[in-house]
């Protein structure tokens, strides 16, 4: 039996930093929304059982990153077909910083974006982000290094902090 | 200006932060919604599959055997396109009980397979146009398809096909599909990868050979970009074309991926008109579920428009 209440005091907590992540992973308005509202469906679907996994958050967080990393591929596959009538216009968000950073962003490959949102997002640690992602501690130090290496390119005016990705952790 | 990511990121959170959040009532009755839909549609699926079986089962033949080849023909192809792993969920909960691993073959619905005789052949044709290609259902339109250059097949175990040094031309497309009772500007239910191949005479048989070679050498395999084991195996395609291959690809959904408990299947089918070859890969659209009816029908449709460019 699945508990309406307690799913939606779950969701009233975690939505809007589920918004945060689908938007620093999918880089655009609309689909962080829809993915947002896609994870949580699915959650609901399956409340009974999630409602008592010891971490339903991080299991949010997974379903929008895969579906992110799926309509991701998608989205490049039909990139020539919405060039020939021309994808509606970005809504451009009011600060500047965070158009930058997007704009950057949808350059990096997925697995970039969900390790840089993790751990600059949720404060989550090398080791944290590997138990998430389910790769090697190493994977996620190469997804941050070279993930901050591609926005530094891509964003001329950033000061990117000198950090090893060992001192990430 | 120059700025550290750490505070990109918090100016991202204020952008985020103006979005608007659906109440959790609206969202919880959507998955209700949703959830009584494809509940619906399954059953649908699993009635025309079971009389779908019971027509195909008695059409299906070996096929393995492979003739001489005729001398080529006498215009040379492009470089043959390699075979390269893509993601493509869509799933068919129904083919469990009623496959054989034998494919299918049939001579009754097609033209007779490419003269081995060189001289009295007929010519294949040099290139493709657009009408080789069909239309889906006026009910299934939903006005996307691309002609991104994309593999023709999904990636099995890394295998090769020599019959790609024989191709002439081969031209794809993306196309996705709706169901009929979705809006027609609603969220595609599915899409294919739709190629279409000709061989130089004769060795579009051979293109279909090393395909179920490919699928019987490939019984489980980890995809590049994917942690779960994929399975593969022949299904019993039906009477398409000359001859036809039918496989799926199967691996449980990942968490929060489909139905709790669902596998994610791909289907796909290559059919062999003369020495021309389609594949259908059906490849969904978002972890949506495909059904094999809509596979066969669409399979109809690329098996017509063929032969009638070729008549």
């Amino acid at each position: 039996m699945r508990d309406a209440q307690s799913f939606d005091e779950f969701y009233r907590c975690t939505a809007r930093r589920m918004m945060r992540y689908a938007y620093a992973v999918a880089g655009d308005h609309t689909e962080a929304q829809d993915l947002v509202q896609e994870a949580f469906t699915r959650a609901w679907r399956q409340w009974g059982r999630l409602s008592e996994h010891p971490a339903p958050e991080a299991w949010l967080r997974l379903v929008v990153a895969r579906l992110a990393t799926d309509r991701w591929r998608r989205l490049h596959r039909w990139r020539s077909a919405l060039s020939r009538t021309g994808p509606p216009p970005d809504a451009p968000p009011p600060c500047e910083d965070g158009v930058l950073l997007v704009r950057a962003l949808r350059q990096l490959p997925a697995t970039h974006r969900q390790a840089l949102a993790l751990h600059y997002l949720f404060d989550m640690s090398v080791e944290e982000i590997a138990r998430e992602t389910d790769v090697p501690v190493g994977t996620v130090k190469s997804w941050l290094s070279r993930g901050r290496s591609r926005l530094a390119a891509l964003l001329p005016d950033l000061a990117v902090e000198k950090l090893e990705a060992n001192d990430v952790s | 200006m120059s700025a550290e990511i750490s505070n990109l990121y918090r100016s991202l959170t204020v952008v985020a932060d103006g979005m608007e959040v659906t109440h959790p009532e609206l969202v919880r009755r959507r998955a209700d919604r949703l959830a009584r839909i494809r509940v619906a549609g399954t059953a649908v699926a699993v009635a025309v599959l079971l009389g779908g079986v019971a027509v195909g089962g008695r059409l299906a033949f070996s096929a393995d055997g492979s003739a001489p080849l005729p001398p080529p023909a006498d215009t040379p192809g492009p470089p043959p396109t390699s075979s390269t792993p893509g993601p493509s969920p869509s799933v068919s909960p129904t083919l469990s009980t009623s496959q054989s691993p034998t494919p299918a073959n049939s001579t009754s619905g097609g033209r007779p397979p490419a003269s081995a005789t060189g001289a009295a052949a007929p010519r294949p044709p040099t290139s493709i146009p657009d009408r080789a290609f069909f239309r889906l259902a006026a009910a299934n339109e939903r006005g996307l398809e691309s002609w991104a250059k994309s593999a023709m097949l999904p990636a099995l175990c890394g295998a090769s096909y020599p019959s790609d040094s024989a191709v002439v031309q081969r031209r794809g497309r993306f196309l996705a599909y709706k169901k009929p009772e979705q809006p027609a500007e609603s969220v595609p239910d599915g899409s294919y990868r739709h190629t279409i191949t000709i061989y130089r005479a004769g060795r579009a048989d051979d293109a279909l050979r090393e395909l179920r070679q490919a699928v019987r050498d490939c019984p489980t395999q980890k995809l590049s970009d994917d942690t779960r084991t994929w399975r593969q195996r022949l299904l019993t395609s039906g009477e398409y074309g000359d001859e036809s291959v039918l496989f799926e690809m199967r691996s449980p959904y990942p968490d929060g991926m489909g139905e709790p408990g669902a596998d994610e299947v791909r289907l796909v089918r290559a059919v062999r008109i003369g020495d021309v070859v389609t594949v259908l890969w059906e490849q969904g659209w978002e972890s949506t579920t495909a059904e094999r009816a809509q596979v066969d029908a669409d399979s109809r449709r690329a098996v017509a428009a063929i032969e009638n460019w070729l008549d």
